[in-house]
């Protein structure tokens, strides 16, 4: 393998067809189902099949403005219920008996779409809910991990949660007014129920419930420009770095676990941030005594920051739950994939780019911790041509090129209006 | 809503504005033919140089709420305790003593060459409590504490250009007996009538009242048309100083002291003017606001300290009978004063007046034998009540306090109207936006007590807060967090001064059907001897704000005729 360059190992497989008439924001593959949604400013969420790249279905009609954002109602079975933010101030909710259509998301003989098949399909989402209260457009909608609590994020400043308490009826539970302009984006913790935000005002902010309250316990302020996206590491996915059985790691491996799925962060000022949580010192706390050890507040540190490839904005990240590996796009175009190694593998091989040394803040990762670094192992440039590229995310891939049952791909959405898919092939660096 | 204007929220970058949703209302000028340029040529629009600047005042500003700049917030907190200063500096204050007698002998010699103004003030219970906790006083101390700054003569009377005082201060919980009372016979009226307008909605909060306005004008109709204590006070005390004292209400500067930055708002509506309880009989009089000045709890310390006085240190004791003038009306003095033993409240009342709670006892003892069950809804802030009386359930009422609340209980009052979709592609899904269920459990309740504040009145946006006694000279407090500090507050507010109550422990069983009695006597007196209709004194109306951000502009001649029949001109 060449010295210095990295392969460009991400392939184009695929546009979605047909393409959004206008810019695309937002497409967010299915939890179950080989499909994805994609919102445009066309005021259209498209349906597209990842079998075979068509387009399955669409929803028009519900909102009045771009639909900016969307995401999927986890853990159904049988329907498939989709949360939309449009800048018309709403959210939406619509529904869709998955059952009948399962069959043509798979089967790959359905090629193209002929105007009966679609006519017939578009029935089949039922607008089931608006969401109203917003002062203005609203940026981002997030389920959190049971699918209880629906988050939505708006220029108003403001972050809603919602419930939903019975048949096609959301009720509001909290709405928090701390950030100081817009925000931008919203993710919930995989596991607890914690909130991200990340706003215009260059700060994240986690959200928790304490007896009836919905409260800022901790705010994360590093980046110097508005913090664009959030994505929090799946449950398991440090188990991906490569030989972590070595003893040494373990004290690593221990603190992790003990804090949890760690939150990435990517914003206006060109950097892409990695932080933990800081588990609250269990030792001093009697287990006999009856008095509380206080505040829910949360320490987070930065553990780590990305190499920087990106010239402009990053807009998106996403943090794949399965291999562990973060993919960024933004305004300059660019693909960039990211893995996280031993810090001691560097001296091993040197056929990838080093990204420079992690900034680590947190003062334990150098001290008797072997920690972790971040590498770029792929890259693409004009992935979408002279185009932004507003949203990137994983997917499990569903095509007739997939390896494994566990491959993913990389699913790219620009102001192109056009959603392309990419192939990742991880091949193995050492020499 | 009251989030957006408190004075802490102060940063130093102003926000990218929401537009501005005032309308300009500029009727569109008729521009003379320019005929003596016939050969001018231009390349370019002239701007038209002759339109008036458009003038936004701070109260326009102050009633949209739409962008508020922190350079706003800022001059809202400052010009108010700057505003009560200049008012006192600017007329010297009428010998009230000297107005009697002169219209006892009913003489018109009076000499108004210098132009002079009766002051009087009116404070709320919550800025009681809280500037009782604060200092580690009594709330009936307190109230002696304020007095003394308005009245008395080490406050306000030692400085300033007249040395004037204000001549009366009154406590609002006289009137909230008028509103609880009237309130109730409003609501119990609705319920066994078949007013479609049911649940009735307590208006007393501008907060929510400005926000319905703005935002779900859908809900207007349910709202309680009764005037807040606040509105009532300045309604009253305006009407009979005027007529008993011959004095024109434009020469009454009356200061409300209150929980909160809202009701600034409501201190300059445009319905709680003297236009509309002015008797026809003197159209001499200007139309001038029933509540001139609106300042919170904590800038009363502001007030004092501007005058170098040190709250804390005013005596703690009533001021003297002899510096205090004769109210011009025995009865109605004697409802207005000493009000300490008939205000206690039961803590299940809430902190905002008590408005659900006197109805549900009201109703309930219309019924005898009926039992009232309480069940906490998803949070502290909503609590559902109902009657039921052999099995049957009878009544029900709610509370609702806090934005968050607020936006469920509107959604469940929305109409049920088709969606608002084009037909297209969506198919068979024209179904209402909220289930039909949930809307049909909505109007099941009679009441519904809405607050704007989590936790009531006493935590309203200008009270004292638990951040702000380490810059104080506060000597108590064992609060360890705001949540803590609440409740002392709230603890001060149902409080009675020990001496005062003739049963200490239990609270007082108020008979209400002899108080409703009572207080009807008591305003058909107050409209007998101002001559104004009881309906024009306590009744006030709702309209809906529209905002024009977003929407394609009207041609002239459509906003011309929209402006045109809009009461009192719009805006």
């Amino acid at each position: 393998m060449a010295n210095g360059t990295v392969q460009p190992r991400l392939h184009p497989i695929a546009d979605l067809n047909p393409p959004a008439s206008s810019r695309a924001w937002l497409s967010a593959p299915h939890p179950n189902l080989p499909i994805v949604a994609t919102c445009a400013s066309d005021k259209t969420i498209r349906i597209y099949s990842l079998s075979n790249f068509t387009q399955v279905s669409s929803i028009s009609g519900g909102h009045k403005r771009s639909v900016r954002s969307c995401a999927w109602k986890p853990n159904l079975k049988g329907e498939s219920s989709l949360a939309t933010a449009s800048f018309d101030s709403s959210v939406g909710i619509w529904r869709r008996d998955d059952t009948a259509h399962d069959a043509k998301e798979t089967d790959f003989t359905t090629g193209g779409q002929g105007d009966n098949a679609e006519e017939e399909e578009d029935e089949e989402w039922r607008f089931a809910l608006v969401l109203d209260g917003h002062d203005s457009e609203v940026k981002g909608v997030s389920w959190s991990a049971g699918g209880n609590f629906l988050a939505t994020c708006s220029r108003d400043k403001s972050v809603w949660i919602w419930e939903e308490v019975g048949d096609d009826d959301f009720e509001t539970i909290a709405v928090l007014q701390e950030h100081t302009a817009d925000v931008k984006c919203v993710a919930w913790h995989p596991e607890e129920e914690m909130l991200a935000s990340g706003s215009y005002d260059n700060d994240i902010r986690l959200w928790k419930e304490d007896a009836d309250d919905w409260t800022c316990i901790g705010v994360l302020s590093d980046h110097s420009n508005t913090v664009w996206s959030l994505a929090w590491e799946g449950l398991e996915s440090y188990k991906h770095i490569d030989s972590f059985t070595s003893p040494d790691h373990t004290a690593w491996l221990q603190r992790r676990q003990q804090s949890g799925p760690r939150l990435a962060s990517c914003s206006d000022d060109l950097h892409i941030k990695i932080w933990r949580r800081n588990p609250r010192e269990k030792q001093k706390q009697n287990p006999l005594s009856i008095i509380r050890s206080g505040s829910i507040e949360e320490e987070w540190v930065i553990e780590a920051e990305l190499p920087q490839r990106h010239d402009r904005t990053i807009y998106a990240i996403s943090w794949s739950a399965s291999t562990g590996m973060i993919v960024s796009a933004g305004s300059d175009g660019q693909i960039i994939v990211y893995r996280e190694k031993w810090q001691e593998d560097t001296l091993m091989t040197n056929n990838d780019t080093d990204g420079g040394p992690s900034t680590s803040v947190d003062e334990d990762a150098s001290k008797d911790i072997a920690g972790t670094t971040w590498h770029v192992v792929g890259e693409i440039t004009g992935a979408h041509g002279p185009f932004e590229i507003n949203h990137v995310a994983w997917a499990k891939r569903a095509d007739r090129g997939k390896t494994s049952d566990q491959e993913e791909v990389i699913i790219s959405t620009g102001d192109d209006g056009s959603v392309k898919v990419w192939s990742f092939s991880a091949i193995s660096e050492s020499p | 809503m009251s989030a957006i204007l408190s004075a802490d929220d102060l940063n130093d970058f102003i926000s990218p504005g929401v537009a501005c949703i005032k309308p300009v209302e500029n009727l569109p000028e008729q521009h003379p033919h320019d005929s003596e340029n016939a050969y001018e040529v231009t390349t370019e629009d002239k701007l038209p140089s002759d339109r008036p600047t458009a003038q936004i005042s701070l109260t326009d500003c102050l009633a949209c709420s739409g962008c508020i700049t922190s350079a706003e917030a800022i001059l809202v907190s400052l010009q108010s305790h700057a505003e009560v200063l200049n008012a006192l500096d600017a007329n010297p204050a009428f010998s009230i003593a000297d107005l009697q007698h002169l219209t006892s002998a009913n003489s018109k010699k009076r000499d108004d060459s210098v132009p002079k103004k009766i002051f009087v003030a009116s404070v709320s219970p919550q800025v009681k409590a809280s500037l009782a906790v604060t200092y580690g006083t009594t709330q009936q101390e307190a109230g002696y504490m304020i007095e003394q700054l308005f009245c008395g003569p080490n406050g306000l009377a030692l400085g300033g250009r007249y040395g004037s005082s204000f001549a009366w201060i009154v406590e609002t919980n006289a009137m909230r007996e008028i509103c609880l009372a009237m309130g109730t016979e409003e609501a119990l009226n609705a319920a066994s009538g078949s007013s479609s307008h049911t649940p009735i909605l307590t208006s007393a909060c501008p907060g929510w009242v400005c926000y319905a306005e703005k935002t779900h004008p859908h809900v207007l109709p349910y709202l309680s048309k009764l005037k807040s204590p606040q509105a009532l006070t300045g309604t009253l005390l305006k009407s009979i100083l005027s007529q008993r004292l011959d004095v024109s209400p434009d020469d009454i500067f009356h200061l409300a002291v209150m929980p909160c930055f809202d009701k600034k708002l409501e201190g300059s509506r445009q319905e709680l003017t003297s236009k509309s309880w002015q008797p026809n009989t003197r159209e001499d009089y200007s139309e001038v606001r029933d509540v001139d000045c609106v300042i919170t709890a904590r800038e009363i310390l502001m007030l004092a300290d501007s005058r170098g006085i040190s709250f804390p240190s005013l005596p703690r004791t009533p001021v003297s009978a002899s510096i205090k003038p004769e109210f011009p009306d025995k009865l109605i003095a004697g409802f207005l004063f000493n009000t300490d033993g008939r205000s206690r409240q039961n803590p299940d009342s809430g902190t905002s007046g008590g408005y659900l709670h006197y109805i549900i006892q009201e109703k309930q003892r219309q019924h005898p034998g009926s039992t009232i069950e309480s069940q906490r809804g998803r949070n502290t802030d909503v609590v559902d009540y109902s009657i039921t009386l052999n099995g049957q359930t009878i009544f029900r009422a709610s509370r609702y306090y806090g934005f968050r609340n607020i936006q469920n209980l509107v959604r469940k009052l929305r109409p049920t109207r088709i969606s608002k979709l084009s037909g297209k592609a969506i198919g068979a899904a024209r179904k209402p936006t909220n289930g039909t269920t949930t809307t049909a459990a909505a109007t099941e309740y009679a009441y519904v007590e809405v607050m704007a504040c989590p936790g009531g009145c006493t935590n309203g946006g200008g009270q004292i807060k638990f951040e702000d006694l380490s810059s104080l000279q506060s000597q108590t407090s064992h609060a360890q967090s705001q949540k803590e500090w609440l409740t002392l507050v709230d603890e001060a507010y149902y409080s009675m001064d020990e001496s005062n109550s003739e049963d200490s422990t239990e609270p007082r069983t108020v008979d209400e059907k002899a108080q409703i009695l009572d207080v009807k006597s008591l305003i058909q007196h107050w409209s007998d001897i101002t001559n104004i209709p009881a309906e024009k004194l306590l009744w006030t109306s709702f309209r809906e704000v529209h905002s024009d951000v977003g929407k394609t502009k009207k041609l002239d001649t459509e906003r011309v005729a929209e402006i045109a029949t809009k009461l009192g001109g719009g805006w």
